[in-house]
């Protein structure tokens, strides 16, 4: 393992030794751009095993430390997409890459465009598991349906999943693909999500709490191994 | 004669949505990504418009492009969760806790229309301006704030005497929401905004 360097401004609660003990990759989380407010949680003080850059540091970075790369809903797409290069061979060296929010722009082979929900009906916004994964285990759909009450946080539409992906939410009647896997034929996986940050739900007080830490333990797993179940979309 | 209006593409998914798409396009002569604001001639723009949510650290570098901008006597319009204080002088933003539950817990976010003859507002309603916000600003001397937020101060405000210019200053983020499909009111808000942007006389 190599560790980075105390100038790329790890998380808070950065622990050497936890990650030594565990074989842990360490995920890197992309703080979103300034202007997105003050009204995020930071995901350190809720996963540990984390470093933080700002945004526009990614062109300079050298990823070969790091087990996963998690992009905030507030992504500048099209800087994102100037290093295609680079994060397909993050990727192609095992690498995990979570993406939150809509696609607007071309950054990776495959992304495709958002597609948005006809009617924001209650029955359209409704979350349905299609799949197990480590990363939701343990938190009820009616929790990610739901937030105090109200439907539409979670999705309201879905980043088409290329062939072979693993459906792992669906939402609406239709089970629009909001959430999947995809594990590249080249090497590495993809997480995506159609919605806000999934750490948005850091320390809630229901099941969703479960979701930051097992997604930063499965990101942070060998990106090689097989941990997902369920069939292929 | 209709107002020329440039907006800035901060590369997000919801600038994306509300710049390029059908509904707002036609309202855009032109769509400047941040990053390359520094390589832009303004002279062509009557208005330039700040989206929401874009990120200072890209504005700083270009606080003398904006103040001459407003020098030639055109039109600046400074969105939410921007940062101005950080790229242009004169500007007083507060943060305050962003409260998004409100409707569901029986309150009120206490806005109120402080100009109601104000031409904006023959666009808009203060139910279109309503959903929440994230700060508020003491108006200069001299300028109207259109709407208020309790007695904190402004959160949207016409500033027509600081500068040769006009600055249009709020804390409100309707492309952030819109381009989210979210909060149908951001969607009202901007269907009222961008025409009275765009039939203002340029100057």
């Amino acid at each position: 393992m190599i560790f980075p360097s105390p100038a790329l401004s790890p998380g808070t609660g950065f622990y050497a030794l936890f990650l030594q003990e565990t074989a842990m990759g360490l995920c890197l989380f992309i703080n979103p751009i300034k202007g997105a407010g003050d009204d995020l949680p930071d995901v350190g003080d809720h996963a540990p095993n984390i470093a933080q850059i700002d945004h526009y540091d990614l062109s300079d970075i050298d990823l070969s430390p790091y087990a996963a790369l998690m992009l905030p809903a507030h992504l500048d797409q099209r800087f994102f997409g100037t290093l295609t290069t680079k994060i397909e061979g993050f990727l192609a060296r095992g690498g995990t890459l979570v993406f939150n929010g809509h696609v607007a722009w071309p950054m990776l082979p495959e992304f495709e465009t958002f597609v948005p929900l006809e009617s924001q009906s209650l029955e359209n916004l409704i979350i349905h598991r299609l799949a197990d994964h480590p990363v939701f285990e343990g938190v009820d759909t009616q929790h990610l349906t739901f937030r105090r009450g109200v439907a539409g946080f979670y999705a309201r539409g879905y980043n088409p999943p290329p062939k072979g992906a693993i459906a792992l939410h669906g939402v609406g009647p239709d089970r629009l693909p909001c959430d999947w896997v995809y594990h590249r034929p080249e090497g590495g996986r993809i997480l995506m999500h159609a919605g806000n940050d999934l750490w948005m739900y850091a320390g809630s007080k229901d099941s969703t709490a479960r979701i930051v830490p097992q997604l930063c333990l499965w990101a942070g797993g060998n990106g090689d191994e097989d941990h997902e179940q369920g069939g292929a979309s | 004669m209709t107002s020329r209006i440039a907006a800035l593409d901060g590369g997000t998914y919801y600038h994306h949505r509300t710049l390029y798409e059908p509904r707002y396009r036609d309202f855009f002569d032109g769509v400047i990504y941040t990053r390359e604001l520094g390589e832009t001639v303004l002279e062509d723009y009557d208005t330039l418009i700040v989206s929401c949510r874009t990120d200072p650290s890209v504005l700083r570098p270009h606080r003398e492009k904006f103040r001459q901008f407003l020098e030639s006597g055109r039109t600046l319009v400074i969105m939410g969760s921007t940062g101005p204080a950080e790229w242009i002088s004169g500007i007083e933003w507060h943060f305050t806790p962003t409260n998004f539950w409100w409707w569901k817990e029986g309150g009120s976010l206490g806005l109120h229309v402080t100009a109601p003859d104000h031409p904006l507002f023959d666009h808009i309603t203060l139910a279109d301006a309503t959903w929440h916000h994230h700060g508020h600003l003491i108006v200069p001397e001299g300028a109207v704030s259109l709407i208020d937020v309790g007695d904190l101060g402004s959160v949207l405000y016409d500033d027509t005497v600081t500068t040769p210019g006009r600055m249009i200053v709020t804390t409100l983020d309707p492309m952030y929401h819109h381009g989210s499909h979210f909060m149908p009111a951001t969607t009202r808000f901007l269907d009222g905004f961008l025409p009275w942007l765009k039939g203002m006389t340029p100057s």
